[in-house]
């Protein structure tokens, strides 16, 4: 089957079409600028901005993939979590399109659709599984008992992982994006500050705030004690401690659930020390290890495209009728 | 007439959070001000807890959250921002007027909400734990909002 995708949920608009588990094009227009004026490099957050890339990405993935609209056999769009006005756009012109060719539609949670990233390309992960979604706004733990049955096992109370390296970052000095800034300086570093592990007890659940704060705090008193900031140190302190935490709860998660391989995914998955981690977590307790690749971590629409197709298989189509829910939970419900 | 008190805990300031929810109504502004670590989110969750709404998360990559409450709490963050234009794209006022609405680094939206209550959380010297709780109140019906807070809580004074 060959899936078209949209996602408009936050910054990025994309698009991309999938045969089955082969990505044929992933476009993102904030990656376009060279090819289009779309105005910068901003967060596409105004549903107007959404708007004026959608078309021409459209136009552009079917022209690259050398494909017509007509032999698309599924039109997927993200359903949520997101912006109103910007779910909105990628949703009702998919639901548009898929009325006009006469295709089923399937809307799909943003989240879940990162852990999906990881069934493109060949050999991929046979259930059950662990996946970990890690991003600038998410933090999850999902169970799949099958490919189209996921349970949600924990999220964060409150910061996301991404945004505690982002926010770590800007504490330290350190240039946008944190994430990568983060990892550079930590390299330079030795992890010898104590600070606590970003997770609740008893729980698979996280807590990042806490360790912000604390980071916060040590900042103000090396300053007060007029030192020199040990910035790499500090850096390498920071992210031992997400890395971590993470790590913790995914082992945790895997005692319990036995999977048959653990997961990464989202735009944090592209961080080496959490990635060497999880791999050597799972060679430790005897399990597979993947990632998706850089390009399927951060947002994007094959994920989406592939997400779709798969609940296409297990609930059918979604009704024209479907609207967005921007504060959409998990699992997603299948309309009846 | 800005007021002041002071949070001993984390849980303190959730609890400050929650008996300023009580008080608020369709349509009220609420900004955050404070640097990282201060406890805005934390202030957050009190205060959407007070409108009987629960499952608060920093929305600083996702920018707005909206939770379920006994009116519908919208929780912005312009922390990622840096482009006034960026922030008025978001259409906060349109988009959230059905309900409260709570913005942390809200500074690119002043202009936007003339008629607010600021509460600013400030770090105080030689207590991790402590906060500074200012409200700033601007416009009359905030004025209100603050002078309740005022008789309301029993925390000790500064």
């Amino acid at each position: 089957m060959l899936a078209l995708g949209i996602e408009s949920s936050c910054d990025e608009t994309a698009v991309a079409l999938v045969e089955e588990r082969r990505v044929l094009v992933n476009l993102i227009a904030s990656q376009f600028e060279a090819h289009r004026p779309f105005g910068g490099v901003v967060p596409e957050l105004a549903a107007r901005m959404h708007l004026e890339a959608l078309r021409p990405l459209l136009t552009a993935a079917f022209a690259e993939a050398g494909v017509a609209p007509a032999k698309v056999d599924l039109v997927c769009a993200t359903r949520g979590p997101g912006l109103i006005g910007a779910l909105l756009v990628g949703f009702s012109a998919a639901k548009a399109m898929a009325w006009a060719l006469g295709k089923p539609f399937v809307g799909v949670n943003h989240v879940v659709a990162h852990i999906y990233a990881n069934f493109l390309g060949e050999n991929p992960p046979v259930p059950p599984l662990l996946c970990l979604v890690v991003s600038g706004g998410h933090t999850d733990l999902f169970s799949l008992t099958a490919e189209e049955e996921l349970r949600h096992l924990g999220g964060t109370r409150d910061d996301a992982a991404g945004e505690c390296l982002d926010k770590a970052a800007r504490l330290l000095g350190l240039r946008y994006p944190g994430g990568p800034a983060v990892e550079e300086a930590a390299r330079r570093g030795e992890p010898r500050f104590p600070l606590p592990r970003p997770v609740i007890e008893g729980s698979l659940e996280f807590s990042f705030s806490g360790l912000k704060t604390a980071l916060a705090n040590l900042i103000q008193r090396l300053t007060a004690e007029k030192k020199e900031l040990p910035v790499p140190d500090l850096a390498a302190s920071l992210q031992r401690a997400v890395v971590e935490g993470l790590v913790a709860k995914l082992e945790a998660a895997a005692m319990i659930y036995r999977p048959r391989a653990l997961l990464l995914a989202g735009g944090v998955a592209a961080n080496g020390l959490l990635r060497r981690e999880v791999a050597a977590l799972a060679t430790r307790l005897g399990m597979e290890f993947y990632v998706p690749p850089p390009a399927l971590c951060t947002d994007n629409a094959a994920m989406v495209a592939y997400a779709g197709l798969s609940r296409y298989r297990r609930y059918g189509a979604d009704p024209l009728t479907a609207g967005v829910d921007p504060a959409l939970d998990f699992p997603l419900p299948p309309w009846g | 007439m800005p007021w002041r008190v002071r949070s001993g805990s984390p849980a303190e300031t959730v609890l400050f959070g929650c008996r300023l929810g009580r008080l608020l109504a369709c349509g009220d502004v609420v900004f955050l001000h404070g640097p990282l670590g201060a406890g805005k989110t934390r202030l957050v969750e009190g205060i959407a807890r007070g409108l009987g709404a629960a499952g608060v998360r920093s929305p600083s990559f996702t920018l707005l959250h909206s939770y379920r409450g006994r009116l519908p709490v919208y929780h912005a963050d312009l922390y990622r921002l840096t482009d006034p234009d960026e922030a008025a794209a978001l259409n906060l006022s349109e988009v959230t007027a059905d309900g409260v609405l709570l913005v942390e680094w809200p500074e690119l939206v002043e202009v936007e909400f003339p008629a607010r209550l600021s509460v600013c959380l400030s770090f105080m010297a030689g207590d991790e734990d402590a906060r500074l709780l200012t409200l700033v109140p601007r416009g009359e019906r905030y004025e209100a909002i603050t002078r309740a807070m005022e008789e309301r809580f029993a925390g000790p004074r500064i």
